[in-house]
């Protein structure tokens, strides 16, 4: 019998072909938006936090006791080099970098601001985080006193790659001292720490300026291929403060469940449309067979297999408008991973966000999934209506009506 | 087979406009039979069609089918009755337009539970006895109004039920058609042994019965 009805369900789906289709479509052209909308959302979160995690914190870094706090260079790690080497060693791991830091002054002839100059081994960087992509302007390196700005101090202080600036701060004696670089390279990470602070000088270099000795650090960050390697170097170096990327960047934690919660607005947004859609067109076409399910239920067909049949009405034509709205949601997702949305017109407000102005989306399965499930239970809600419909209906008044 | 005892039916109940449809009606109508309900319009012909089919409720007395009270029934058991040993011909075909003619004769074996081969003989058999066999694989907006009618028949006969209720089967039919449909319906009353139950004015039904029980105004008149 299921056989049967599954065949009535399936030819009355499509009873008015072109009203089905239509909100086939309209399925499909939402579906789509939602998942364009969503990959998008995500991708700026991923994209930012790919950023962050390769320009300066990776998966896990780790800092001196009070360091975070005191930003002294007195809170710093002694046995860097060491702790550095011990983690390099680790299955699971992908990269470490050393960096020292101080805060200080940047000065030119005209303009001053506050820098924060960092000590960084180039050729673990690119290993650590592909450091060259993020130049903007010149080169990547540090020849004859050479130094890396972010794009918005070099901004802040009118500098362009050849400029001269001087870099003061307290060295780890406590004097005050100087240093004078020229600049080699504008880098733009979006991180905007970084891009607004940031002087990057070779690590030896900076250990001279600083008085600091060469194993000495600031901060140590770790790439991780194995994500529950964090919570090992937690308990490994307990007397130090060891962090996650996301214990680290709060905001990036507040931006992610930002866009959890817009993701749900459009998610549920779109699939009141689908419900409207789908339990409009199945009120019409249940009005239109009125006297059919009537005479069904008359000859003694039971109520549950109308229920089932029109069920399945609904499923058949929410699930065509799934795999419609998937095909083509999954081009515009491969379009928007492969190519980005260009936002240029709108870098200088994205960039200060710290977004990039050509946003790439992600993909994932569960976009798939989430929809798959959302537009099911759509599709068997917006028959509930439809259904006590007919749940009152009396198959004599149908009867008496079509004499 | 069916006994009905003093039924009594009203429309708006205790309202000014209240009709008595059915005024203590008794009869009695046997295995095989072959009978018309007739009377003018709004005589109630009808509504006692409904009333043994278990497809309206009565007010008062009792209707038996083989001494089964069918208003002691509860709606899953009259949906049962219904199927089970009840067939229906309606004054419009009523086909299943989405389904062929094939799969309409063999809907009500379907929902009783039939096996496919069991399906299948069947529906081909009464299809032939009824002409509709070429046609098995057609839809029922491809056929004719007498054809269709015809479908309507086998789907109520391809069951086999006790009896058959048909409410008006000429109605839309012209008179070649309906002379055609009553010739096949007595020959299968005849063949299978189901008695056939009508409501109808039409002459050809009239000519065609073998017992006419007249009603007018509710009541039983002539038998």
């Amino acid at each position: 019998m299921y056989r049967l009805i599954l065949k009535m369900a399936w030819k009355n789906s499509f009873l008015r072909p072109a009203r089905t289709l239509l909100v086939i479509l309209m399925i499909a052209i939402s579906m789509s938006m939602m998942l364009g909308i969503q990959g998008l959302y995500d991708g700026m979160v991923k994209n930012m936090i790919d950023k962050n995690k390769r320009s300066d914190n990776g998966d896990i870094s780790i800092y001196a006791k009070d360091y975070r706090i005191e930003k002294d260079l007195k809170y710093r790690i002694k046995n860097g080099n060491e702790i550095k080497e011990e983690i390099k060693g680790m299955t699971g791991v992908r990269a470490v970098i050393m960096r020292i830091k101080a805060d200080g002054l940047a000065s030119t002839a005209r303009k001053s601001s506050f820098a924060s100059v960092y000590g960084i081994n180039l050729t673990d960087e690119e290993r650590f985080g592909k450091f060259s992509e993020f130049l903007k302007e010149g080169e990547v390196t540090f020849k004859k006193r050479g130094v890396l700005i972010g794009l918005e101090l070099a901004k802040k202080l009118k500098l362009k790659v050849g400029s001269k600036l001087v870099f003061s701060t307290q060295d780890s004696s406590g004097e005050i001292n100087s240093i004078a670089l020229k600049i080699r390279g504008i880098l733009q990470t979006t991180n905007i720490g970084l891009d607004s602070n940031a002087l990057f000088v070779d690590i030896k270099s900076v250990h001279k300026f600083l008085g600091t000795s060469k194993s000495e650090a600031t901060q140590i960050s770790v790439m991780l291929e194995d994500d529950s390697l964090k919570d090992v170097l937690k308990d490994k170096y307990k007397d130090l403060d060891v962090k996650s990327f996301l214990e680290l960047q709060p905001m990036i934690r507040q931006m992610q469940d930002m866009m959890v919660i817009f993701n749900s607005v459009t998610f549920l947004i779109v699939m009141s449309v689908v419900f409207i859609g789908i339990l409009g067109v199945m009120y019409v076409s249940i009005l239109d067979r009125i006297r059919e399910f009537g005479i069904v239920l008359g000859i003694g067909m039971r109520y549950r297999y109308i229920s089932f049949q029109i069920l399945m009405e609904a499923i058949f034509v929410g699930l065509l408008g799934y795999l419609a709205g998937a095909v083509l949601g999954a081009v515009i997702l491969l379009f928007l991973r492969d190519y980005g949305l260009d936002l240029s017109a709108f870098s200088d407000a994205l960039e200060m966000w710290g977004y990039e102005a050509i946003i790439t989306g992600t993909i994932k399965l569960s976009y798939f999934t989430t929809t798959f499930a959302a537009i099911i239970t759509a599709s068997c809600l917006s028959v509930v209506i439809p259904l006590i419909k007919i749940k009152k209906l009396n198959p004599i008044e149908v009867i008496k009506a079509e004499k | 087979m069916i006994r009905l005892e003093n039924v009594n039916k009203f429309f708006y109940k205790d309202e000014p406009r209240e009709v008595h449809a059915l005024r203590d009606i008794n009869l009695q109508i046997d295995k095989g039979e072959f009978s018309l309900l007739s009377g003018p319009s709004g005589c109630g012909k009808t509504t006692l069609l409904n009333a043994i089919g278990a497809l309206d409720s009565i007010d008062s007395g009792q209707i038996y089918l083989d001494e089964r009270e069918i208003g002691a029934l509860n709606e899953d058991e009259r949906t049962s009755l219904r199927l089970n040993d009840m067939g229906f011909v309606f004054q419009a075909y009523n086909l299943v337009p989405v389904l062929s003619v094939e799969e309409n004769i063999g809907f009500v074996m379907r929902l009783r539970g039939f096996g496919d081969e069991e399906i299948r003989k069947r529906v081909l058999e009464v299809a032939t006895m009824l002409e509709m066999d070429n046609k098995l694989k057609s839809l029922p907006n491809t056929l004719s109004g007498g054809q269709q009618q015809r479908v309507a028949v086998a789907r109520a006969v391809a069951a086999k039920p006790k009896i058959i209720l048909a409410d008006e089967p000429t109605a839309n039919l012209d008179s070649k058609n309906s002379k055609s449909l009553m010739d096949m319906m007595k020959e299968l009353n005849e063949k299978e042994g189901i008695s056939i139950l009508f409501a109808s004015h039409d002459e050809y039904v009239m000519q065609s019965v073998r017992r006419i029980i007249k009603l007018n105004d509710g009541m039983l008149v002539d038998d």
